[in-house]
Parts: C-alpha cells; structure tokens; sequence
C-alpha cells in the first residue's frame, strides 16, 4: 500500500519544528485541568490569486497563512487557543488558555504520537497551481477573458479572476494520531456584461475543484468558460422579469443541488440536531418527503471542490446517506456531536483555517438519480418555472429557505418558452419535500466555485442534483 | 487596566521590509500590519460552550514597479518568509501590464487628531473573563425567563482589540488603536413544526455604550415571539415599511452601487449618474469616517488617506462616489479616503434621519407590509434588481395584524430610493451601515 500522504509530512516537519515529544507535552499541558480530549491542527497555506480585466493582467497576489490552533473538550465545553508565533513558549501558553475551559479532577495523559495513514487520494493531481509558473496560470486566463470579450460586440466588461490554494494540515490528538493532508483547490470565475440601449446585464460562469494546472489543458477548455458567460450575460438582456406567485417549479439538474444543501444538508448537521434548534432534530427514522428522493453526502468524490481525504479532525470521511427513500436516515457528525449523541463519526469536522473550531459541515452534497427522463418532467407542466442558474440560497433552523435565481425559464404547455430572471424561491423544508413529485434520471453536479458560509467559517462545497419537480413553490418575481 | 500594544518591533520590521523591497527594483511599497487578539464566548442554556481566546498578527504589503502592482500577506512574520515574498512581490510585477492608474497616494496633510477620535477603550482591554462570561449568561437567563421561547441558539459575547500600523515608502507612517465588543443572542419560539427565529445585538467600541443584557435579552425575545402563527398573503404589490435593520441591509446595497469599483467596471445601475437625481428629495447619504466613537470611523484609509465625512446624496441628487486612490484615478474624482484592503468599504454609511417616530408612520400605513427580516441573496447591482426572501408583520388600518412568513420581495433600488415616502427619527448607528424606519410606497410582495 502505498503511503500517498508521507510527502505533506515533509511540508509539516519544514514549517513547525515540533518533535513528537514536544508535542505529547503540549497535549498534556491542554489536559492539566481535567479536559477530556486536546487536538493540535497545524496549517501551512499558500494562496495565489490573478486578476485581469480592461484587457489587462492587472494585479497578482501571494499570500501564506501559518499557524496553529489548540482544541480542548470537556464534556460539552470546547476551550480554543491560535496563534501565528510559533515559538515552543507561545504555543505552550496557548494550549494553558485552552485548557481553561476544564476543571476537573481527573488529570489524562495524552497518548504519544503515532503517524497514521491512508490508503486513498481523492486529489492525485500532476501539477499543483502553486508550483506552476505564473506564465502558464496567466495564460489560462487570458483564453478565458478573450473569449468571452471577442464573443459579442454587445459584451461591455470582462472580469476574470484565477486563484488557487495549498493547504498543508496535521492533526495530533491526544488519543495518539497524527495525521497529515495536502490539499489543493483551484477556480476560475468569469463575468460578463452586456449593454444594449442602456440596458445591463451581467452573466457568470465557472470552474475548478481539488484539480491541478493540467484540468485546465485537458478537462476544461478556458474559452469555452468565457463564451459561457458571455451568453449568459447576453440571454439576460432579452429575458422577461419573473412572475410571482405560487406555481409548479422545476429545477434544472446541476446547479439545483444549491436547494437540497440548503433545504436539507444543513438542518441535518448533528450540531443543530442535538441543540434541537433544527426542524429535523426529532425526525431520525421518519419520513419527510417523496420517496422518490435519496440524499447524500460523499467528501469521497475524486477532484471534487468539497472533497477531502481526512476531514479537519483527522477523521476518514465516510459517504453518508441521509434521506433514503424520503426518510431520514443520517446526520453529519463531528467529533464533539457524535461523542455527545453517542452515534458514530461521519468524517464532517470541517473548519475554516487555524483560527476556528471544528463543526459539522457538508462536503459534496446531492440527491440521487430517480426514474424521469428530463422531457417528460418538463411536458408534465401546464403552466410553471424553470429555474436554472442560482446566486445562492440561505436557510434558518426553523426550516425556511431561499435561493437566488439568475436565469430561468417560463414553462407553458409542457415546453420551455420565454427567458426570465431574477427572481426568488421560498419555501419550508418539510413541506417542499412532500412536494417532490418527479425525480429526473440526469444527476449533474453544479460548478466547482461553490463556498459555503456558517457560523462565519468558509469552506468550499459542491452539491448536485437531477432535474426535480416541485408540484407547487412560491417564485418571488416582479408581476 | 491593561494599555494599547507595543508596537515598536512592528514599526521596525514594516520599515525594513520597504528599505528591502526598494532595493529589490520597488517604485513603491506600501506595508500593513495588524496585530489583534480576541475573546468569545458561546452560552447555551447557561453553560459555556466554546471559549475562544487568541491573539494573531498579520501582513499585508503592495508593491509597484513600472506602474505594475502586485500584493502579498503573510501570517508567517519571519523575516526569511517575508523577504522572500517581498523579493518574489517585485519579481512578479513584471508579469502584471502597465497600468497608469496604478500607485499610491502622495502625502496628505492630516489635521486629524486620532486620540480624540476615541476609538479605544482600556476597559475592554482590562475586562477579566468572569465579566465577559457573565454578561452573556445574563443575557440569555433573561430572555428565557419568556415562557413563549423554546429554545435558545445561544448568547455570545465577543471582544476585539486591533493594532494597524501602516508605513509606506512615500514617507506616511501612522499607526491606531481600536477595541470593539459585541454582545448577541439567537431565540426559537413555537413548537417542533412551528418555530420561529430571532436574534438580537449590541456592538460598540466602547464598553459603556453597550446595551444592556436585559436591553438585548428583551429586544430578541420580542423580534422572535411576534413572528409566531405567521400566516402566507397572497401575492400583490404594497407599501412596505423597512424597519432600521432593514433600511441597513438596502443602504449596505447602495453602498455597493456606489463604490468606485462598480462605477468604473460598470457593474453598476448607477454609472454615470454623478449630478443626476436618483432619488426624492427625502434622501441624504452620508458616509462619515469621522464621527467618535462610532464604529466605521477610522483616522485614515488603508492606503493612509485620511478620513473625511462625504455626502453621498444629497436631497435626491448623487453628489459622489466613494473612491480609494485607485478608482479615484480612473473616474479623475478624489479619493474619499475609503480604500479598505486592495478594494473600498464604507467608513459610517447612513441615511439621515427624519422627523416621525416608527409607530407613527406605522399608523399612518392603511394596508401593507412591515419588513422584520430577509434571507438569502437575490440582489444584482448591474440592475439594481432586490428580490428576497421575507418574513415581516401585515398591517391593516395602522395596525399589525398578524405576521407573515414564506414570502418575497421584489423591487428596483432605482425605483425604490424614488419611492420612500416617508424617513423616521430612529438612527442610533448599530452597524456600519444604518438607517432609521422608513416607509417605501410600493413593492412587489409575492405569497399564495
């Protein structure tokens, strides 16, 4: 079996200079006042971003983060320390004000650390961004800007941006692991306006994921990003505002998924399921929705934006089901949730950087493939919404979520007929789940740009869906 | 009681970095360091549930070679890795294209006086952790003693102190001090099916400005019990009343119209409207970085201009852009001293208040829509496009009936800075950006 994650170890050892003895001593130090658990992430970061618009390359940026973060649990107590100075005396004193949030009896000694491994890489990528010239990441980006400028005169304003991330973590706890990752990211993002007789409009598109400079060259032509968007942009200026009011909604397979990670993934985070704040908290077993709908999510798909090989706990994330046949059947667990709720770990503990706590977040979330063929979802609709490309969405523990349609479709006589946009969708979670009636057999994943925000931690996530119709949905437009 | 950080290591390291980047080939060279330290602490049900105490600091520096910029930061303050990032900074602008507009700032002569600015308070410093503690659990063991509240998200109180030093190789060199503490909680009401949410905040600069625990305690329960038993209207056009939170979160979308940024990349509805009427002569817009106390006010920008307080709209008529150097120079206007980062922020953005008080324009509404909340995102500055989800009260014949949920809103900002018909008198400046109640003539709300 070969070792896929001994060369981060090498990024770690350049980076923290801390022996597995002083490591075992910062460990029992976070334990002195009688915590149960101390955990050590250690983050090296670099982040690279290029920026070109007004036909010229204008800034390019370099940025590393470094430092560390110490976690203490006692009971349901979480004690939490950063710092960027790296000095044993410093990290020491962080790990004394996380080991404040304790006072018990009882004083654990941390286990020594013992390198673990893994079997599987769900990024083996050939040339991570950050080590190719910026040359190359330039030239990516100029395809993608040109073609989308030189698409139609009636494109005003171009705006590309390139970024790219390596993010090099080690975890140590003090149950004895240490365990280490690398993990590359990359996006590009492309908006476009166009301007006819004085009216704007602006269209977006996207690519990327835990991918190398070759996705670029060999998986996603660049050119084919900016005509997007262009066209976008350009559909936009002839579309026709939204109509308002409640009607059959089907949602476009891809981009959709942003409905089932606000609509379900996030109710069923065990964080919110033990606090009881979440609609699902008392709904394990029960059936929430058409059975047609099976929900997952899996940080295990290969180059995936969401996709991790250990999750930010050092945990080894499992392909979670969490709506079978309607029912609910999992939640996302972190380690303080499952210790809590005495239910098994999912590999769900994602935080932002060093300087936040681990929660329970989703990875790659979507529903499942059901039995429709697209045209016979759309014919089943007399009068309705197509909706296909989304800003984002937003949902509360109570259940009510939104999200942001772009672009969109009026649906008449089972045929897609006249360009809509912007307009909002609102529903309760419970309800529209019960308002599934159709389940396409076209599973797609949305664009590899999606990010995720709670509790004001970041991280990247993709979800995905197949064409889905709601029987009835409220569709805020403007008549 | 605790004093203001030591900056004097800071100082030397930002200094040597730009005597190091102008002998690598910089023009210019532009360094910020911040140094800040935190507190927080998450209360549910009386008990804490995270502690949070931590204290970073971080590097931010911008280079320019041959009109051609490039930036790099660092959390890693060794001098090894910041030379190397500085060196490989001014390598890179050669990569960038020429930019005529790219630079810093000249010098500016500031009469500003950053001490009596007041944005420091020793005392939040000095705070012993007890206090902090305590503040967030009575917050919440207040509001729960509301039998309607059946759960609680948790209270939280948090403190933050914040050094900025900014050197440039033009010869500007200041640095200030700033604290900031913010107390909140999060409350459900109703049943397993039925609930509702609420929250509430207080976030000052100053420890004794902050609102009560009681105060906060007893706003969030209020916010969060009126919505209970929402009822769905059907789908119309109304006048809709924005409450001060609200008139916040729509001038927070002006400000991006607004933005120099916007008006140059033209990504806004509002490009080439300087002079122009874009609204009724109810509404004037400050932005004001110089206010004490108040807690968008800074002594000068990231790029080291200093602050000023500039009329945005002025009776209807778009009197400026908000400009750092950069955009400035593009759209040949001033900068406004509101370079936040490599982009532009507001200092304290706010629609001026009027005359009637929020329950009078209430009673002066015969039908429509008070807007308590919004979720999601559904705002297009291209457009000037607003389309939201809602949660708010209906009022009929000056009185709220019952409150509503699972609806929209829809609407024009362009329309919509046209259509207020009436301003309250409630602005007490909570966030950055603030606004008091106002009352807008007509919306597309669509429901049933």
């Amino acid at each position: 079996m070969k070792k896929s994650n001994e060369s981060t170890l090498s990024a770690y050892k350049n980076h923290f200079d801390i022996s597995f003895d002083e490591f075992q001593r910062i460990l029992n130090i976070s334990l002195s006042r009688g915590g149960d658990f101390a955990e050590i992430f250690l983050e090296y970061r670099i982040y690279d971003s290029i920026n070109m618009e007004e036909d010229i390359i204008k800034e390019t940026a370099e940025n590393i983060s470094l430092g560390l973060g110490i976690r203490v649990i006692s009971g349901e107590k979480t004690g939490y320390g950063y710092t960027n100075e790296l000095s044993f005396d410093k990290i020491k004193k962080v790990a004394k004000t996380a080991s404040s949030i304790a006072s018990g009896n009882i004083q654990r000694k941390a286990r020594y650390p013992e390198p673990s491994y893994f079997p599987h890489n769900y990024y083996p990528i050939s040339i991570a961004a950050h080590t190719a010239p910026l040359e190359k990441k330039i030239s990516i980006i100029k395809k993608t800007y040109l073609a989308a400028k030189k698409y139609d005169q009636e494109i005003k304003k171009v705006k590309v941006s390139l970024t790219d991330q390596a993010q090099y973590i080690t975890i140590v706890n003090s149950e004895g692991l240490f365990i280490s990752d690398f993990r590359p990211l990359m996006k590009i993002v492309c908006f476009s306006i166009a301007e006819k007789e004085k009216k704007r409009e602006y269209g977006f598109s996207g690519a990327g994921g835990r991918v190398g400079i070759e996705y670029f060259q060999e998986k996603i032509n660049p050119e084919d990003l900016g005509k997007e968007s262009a066209q976008e942009a350009l559909d936009l200026l002839t579309a026709y505002p939204s109509p308002a009011g409640e009607m059959p909604v089907i949602l476009a397979p891809g981009h959709s998924g942003v409905m089932i990670h606000e609509a379900v993934g996030h109710l069923l985070e065990a964080d919110f399921i033990r606090k009881r704040t979440s609609i699902f908290w008392d709904k394990m077993n029960k059936k929430v929705g058409n059975s047609q709908i099976n929900i997952y999510d899996d940080p295990n798909i290969p180059y995936f934006r969401g996709s991790y090989n250990i999750d930010d706990e050092g945990t080894i994330p499992k392909k979670t089901l969490l709506i079978e046949k309607g029912k609910v059947v999992g939640f996302l667990q972190d380690i303080l949730s499952s210790k809590i709720m005495e239910m098994p770990l999912t590999g769900h503990g994602r935080r932002q950087d060093y300087s936040c706590l681990p929660i329970p977040r989703m990875s790659n979330t979507y529903i499942d493939e059901g039995n429709y063929s697209h045209e016979e979802i759309i014919k089943s609709v007399k009068k309705g919404f197509y909706a296909c490309k989304y800003q984002g969405g937003q949902v509360e523990d109570s259940g009510k979520f939104t999200f942001s349609v772009n672009s969109g479709f009026l649906i008449e006589d089972g045929k897609l007929t006249a360009p809509v946009k912007q307009a909002t969708l609102i529903g309760s979670n419970i309800d529209i789940l019960n308002q599934i009636e159709m389940v396409g057999s076209d599973l797609k994943f949305s664009l590899q740009t999606g990010t995720c925000g709670k509790e004001g931690q970041s991280v990247p996530v993709t979800d995905g869906c197949p064409t889905i119709k709601i029987k009835r949905m409220t569709v805020g437009g403007s008549r | 009681m605790k004093t203001k950080k030591n900056s004097h290591s800071l100082t030397g390291l930002a200094e040597n970095l730009i005597s190091f980047g102008r002998k690598q080939g910089a023009d210019e060279i532009e360094v910020s360091i911040f140094d800040s330290s935190e507190f927080t602490t998450d209360l549910r049900f009386g008990k804490i549930e995270n502690l949070v105490e931590a204290g970073s600091k971080y590097i931010s520096i911008k280079v320019i070679k041959d009109k051609k910029t490039s930036f790099t930061t660092s959390s890693d303050l060794k001098k090894d890795t910041l030379e190397f990032l500085v060196k490989n900074a001014v390598k890179r602008t050669t990569m960038s294209n020429f930019d005529e507009f790219a630079g810093l700032p000249s010098i500016q002569e500031s009469k500003i006086n950053i001490h009596s600015l007041n944005l420091f308070d020793p005392k939040i410093v000095g705070m012993d952790n007890e206090k902090k503690i305590f503040l967030a659990k009575e917050t919440e063991r207040i509001a729960l003693k509301d039998k309607r509240i059946t759960n609680s998200h948790g209270a939280n109180f948090n403190t933050r102190e914040i050094k900025t030093i900014l050197i440039n190789s033009n010869g500007f060199s200041n640095e200030y001090d700033e604290t900031f503490c913010n107390l909140s909680i999060g409350l459900q009401a109703g049943g397993i099916d039925n609930k509702v949410e609420g929250y509430w905040f207080s976030s000052k600069r100053h420890l004794e400005e902050l609102d009560s625990p009681e105060e906060v305690a007893k706003k969030a329960v209020a916010r969060t019990v009126r919505l209970l038993n929402p009822k769905k209207i059907t789908t119309q056009n109304t006048p809709v009343i924005f409450e001060p939170m609200m008139t916040s979160w729509l001038l927070s979308f002006l400000f991006t119209c607004i933005s120099g940024e916007s008006i140059y990349q033209k990504t806004s509805f509002l490009v080439d409207k300087l002079g122009e009427k874009i609204g009724n002569e109810k509404i004037t817009v400050y932005d004001d970085g110089l206010s004490p106390r108040k807690l968008g006010t800074i002594p000068f920008d990231s790029e080291g201009v200093p602050s000023q307080k500039t009329t945005v709209i002025e009776k209807g008529v778009l009197k400026n852009y908000l400009c750092n150097t950069y955009t400035a120079r593009k759209l040949k206007l001033k900068s406004t001293g509101n370079a936040s980062g490599n982009s532009i922020g507001p200092t304290n953005f706010y629609l001026q208040a009027g005359y009637l008080k929020p329950e009078e324009i209430i009673s002066s509404m015969k039908k429509g829509l008070i807007l308590a909340r919004t979720i999601g995102q559904g705002l297009n500055p291209v457009t000037g496009d607003i389309s939201r989800g809602a949660f708010g009260l209906w009022v009929e014949n000056g009185e709220v009936v019952y409150p509503v949920s699972e609806i929209t809103i829809s609407g024009k900002l362009g329309t919509v800075l046209n259509d207020i018909e009436i301003i309250g008198n409630d602005l007490s400046y909570q966030s950055i950006y603030s606004g008091p109640t106002i009352k807008i003539g007509e919306l597309t709300v669509a429901g049933k």
